[in-house]
């Protein structure tokens, strides 16, 4: 029966060629939207690696004070942790998590280079974060003073530089003249959010003395309110005069950083799901019309012996077969995709979202010629060889 | 073969009734060519299709090849018309997408039975009409006549041991109309059992036996010839 489908749909291939076209832009359009969705989806499975809960970022600006700046970020270290709302302090660089500043370079070691993230942070930087080291150890005082600067690095550094090497006390070449030393090791750590992909990164060591970063997080006690944020922001800029001072709380960083990964996959899905309609309509339209014009051949094959349900399966069948001949073009150029290394994604995802785009299709075209299916069987067979 | 009894086909509407068979009784033994004739509307397609199993008589029942057919169950009638029945219509109803090949074999796919199966017994009775050398051309190419050999190849790839035939040779020319009646004598000859409708005296008179319906009602039944077919 299969092959007398395939038969009957290659010998009506012009008739059907609006609607393979149909079919095969909708499963193309899907997949884009599929691979975009699989791709957020798997990301926002994989654990972000720190706790952001009652965590704020002090953002503090020195604008044309250059004087003691140094000195300055010192004291307010110090009264930072004097607050009896604060628990934990830790200095960072401006790429706070969340953020939307990014600073990233090339690291290499022996042939292997790969583009990195730099996340400047001080010794606290673990425990205020709830940052779990997996192999070797966080910073401490005495990492100022050693020969070689100390880096942290996260897995997907490892991975890429390393493999299933032991990466701790190696030098990872920095540029031409300087390297760092790797001592410890931690899981995931997705600085943009929970849909940002595990990409490699590394943190460097901020000495005391070091005037140019001034981001600070604060893990404060839960329950801390604005009342502390507004005497917290008053009592720096009573210390630091001309600084900016801004408050801001990680939660609603991540909430921001979620909007801009979020707000093009719903305006994709919504226009992917209008396509899907008109199409849906359209299939509709059209195999209520073939049914309508096929009802004499309806009621040739009851005559020979066809069942209801015998009916109901050929229409279904020729549909299923017009969406595969359709589906294969789509996936020539689908196929690419994983091959080509398209937008550096991993192979699995095209993969995942091919085949979700095929169970969509799939399922749009069965509920589409569902009901004109059913329709046709039921047409009474001495009917339908009168209807000319 | 065929066994109608006290046969009522009432067409019902919401403000009309119309009795198209009024306590039609007619006994087709196995082997006989019968013809069917009356005016237009007295009701031969409605009994071809009572007895083809396509429509539901009102009242009454019918027995096809030795099976009375009392609960009208979609499947056990389905098969009942694949395995025991052929039909051939007027209009040849060939499916246009589709090779004279393919038409013929459409009948097996509704059986068990291999792709290499079908194909060969498709052949076999596209040779019997003389349309071998017509198998992969498309309906479009061909004339009224090989149509209709074409829908008689299809009715008989099945062997089935009762051929329907309703006017079948209403939309040819004469000669073509004694080529096809000729191919029917022949099946007849092997053993087929065959009901014809038709609107022409001549050709009605060369079957065995002739019904003339009227208004819904049998109102004659003519033995022609006694000379049957003794079996396949």
């Amino acid at each position: 029966m299969i092959r007398h489908l395939f038969k009957l749909i290659w010998n009506k291939k012009r008739a059907h060629s609006l609607l393979m076209v149909e079919i095969w832009a909708s499963f193309m359009v899907l997949f884009g939207v599929l691979s975009l969705i699989v791709y957020n989806v798997r990301n926002y499975m994989e654990p972000i690696g720190f706790d952001y809960e009652d965590r704020w970022v002090l953002n503090l600006s020195n604008n044309q004070d250059t004087v003691a700046v140094g000195d300055k970020v010192a004291s307010i270290i110090q009264r930072l942790n004097q607050y009896s709302e604060v628990e934990e302090v830790t200095r960072t660089g401006s790429n706070t998590p969340f953020s939307m500043n990014t600073m990233n370079n090339s690291v290499s070691y022996k042939d292997v280079s790969t583009l990195t993230n730099f996340y400047p942070v001080d010794e606290n930087y673990a425990t205020t974060m709830n940052l779990p080291v997996a192999a070797g150890r966080w910073f401490n005082k005495a990492d100022a003073v050693a020969k070689h600067e100390p880096i942290v690095i996260n897995n997907a550094t490892r991975e890429k530089l390393f493999g299933t090497e032991n990466p701790i006390g190696k030098l990872v070449k920095r540029d031409d003249k300087s390297f760092w030393r790797v001592v410890g090791v931690v899981d995931n750590y997705k600085a943009k959010g929970e849909f940002m992909s595990d990409e490699p990164g590394l943190f460097t060591f901020i000495k005391d003395k070091n005037a140019w970063e001034k981001e600070f997080i604060l893990k404060v006690k839960p329950g801390t309110d604005a009342n502390f944020e507004a005497k917290l922001v008053r009592d720096i800029a009573g210390m630091v005069k001309d600084w900016n001072v801004e408050v801001t709380y990680m939660t609603d960083s991540r909430k921001n950083q979620h909007s801009l990964t979020l707000v093009p996959v719903v305006i994709f899905l919504v226009i992917c799901s209008f396509l899907l309609v008109n199409v849906a309509l359209g299939l509709f339209g059209i195999l209520n019309l073939n049914i309508a014009k096929r009802k004499d051949e309806i009621g040739l094959r009851r005559a020979m012996g066809a069942t209801e349900k015998a009916v109901t399966r050929q229409f279904l069948g020729e549909i299923w077969v017009l969406a595969t001949i359709s589906m294969l073009l789509g996936l020539l150029f689908a196929v690419q995709f994983p091959l080509l290394h398209v937008f550096d994604i991993a192979g699995g995802i095209y993969v995942v979202a091919m085949a979700l785009a095929m169970g969509v299709v799939y399922l749009i075209v069965t509920l589409c010629a569902w009901y004109p299916s059913q329709q046709a069987s039921r047409i009474h067979p001495a009917v339908a060889l009168h209807a000319e | 073969m065929i066994k109608l009894q006290n046969i009522e086909k009432v067409y019902r509407t919401s403000s009309i009734e119309t009795l198209a068979l009024n306590n039609v009784n007619i006994h087709i033994r196995k082997g006989e060519f019968v013809s069917i004739m009356g005016p237009s509307g007295c009701g031969k397609s409605t009994l071809l299709n009572i007895m083809g199993l396509l429509d539901e008589p009102s009242k009454g029942t019918v027995e096809i090849a030795g099976s009375t057919v009392d609960k009208y169950q979609d499947k056990a009638l389905a098969r009942l018309r694949n395995e025991k029945l052929g039909f051939i219509f007027q209009s040849f109803h060939l499916i246009s997408d589709l090779s004279v090949l393919d038409n013929v074999e459409i009948p097996l796919l509704y059986r068990k039975g291999s792709a290499r199966e079908r194909r060969e017994l498709a052949q076999e009775a596209l040779e019997k009409v003389g349309l071998s050398n017509r198998m992969k051309h498309f309906p479009k190419e061909l004339s009224g006549g090989q149509k209709q050999r074409v829908a008689i190849a299809r009715a008989i790839v099945g062997k089935p041991e009762i051929i329907l035939a309703d006017e079948p040779t209403g939309n040819l020319d004469s000669a073509m109309g004694n080529e096809i009646l000729s191919i029917l004598q022949n099946l007849n000859k092997e053993g087929a059992t065959i009901v014809m409708v038709t609107h022409d005296e001549a050709m009605a008179k060369r079957t065995h036996r002739l019904i003339r319906l009227f208004d819904g009602t049998q109102v004659t039944d003519s033995v022609l010839s006694t000379n049957l077919a003794t079996g396949v």
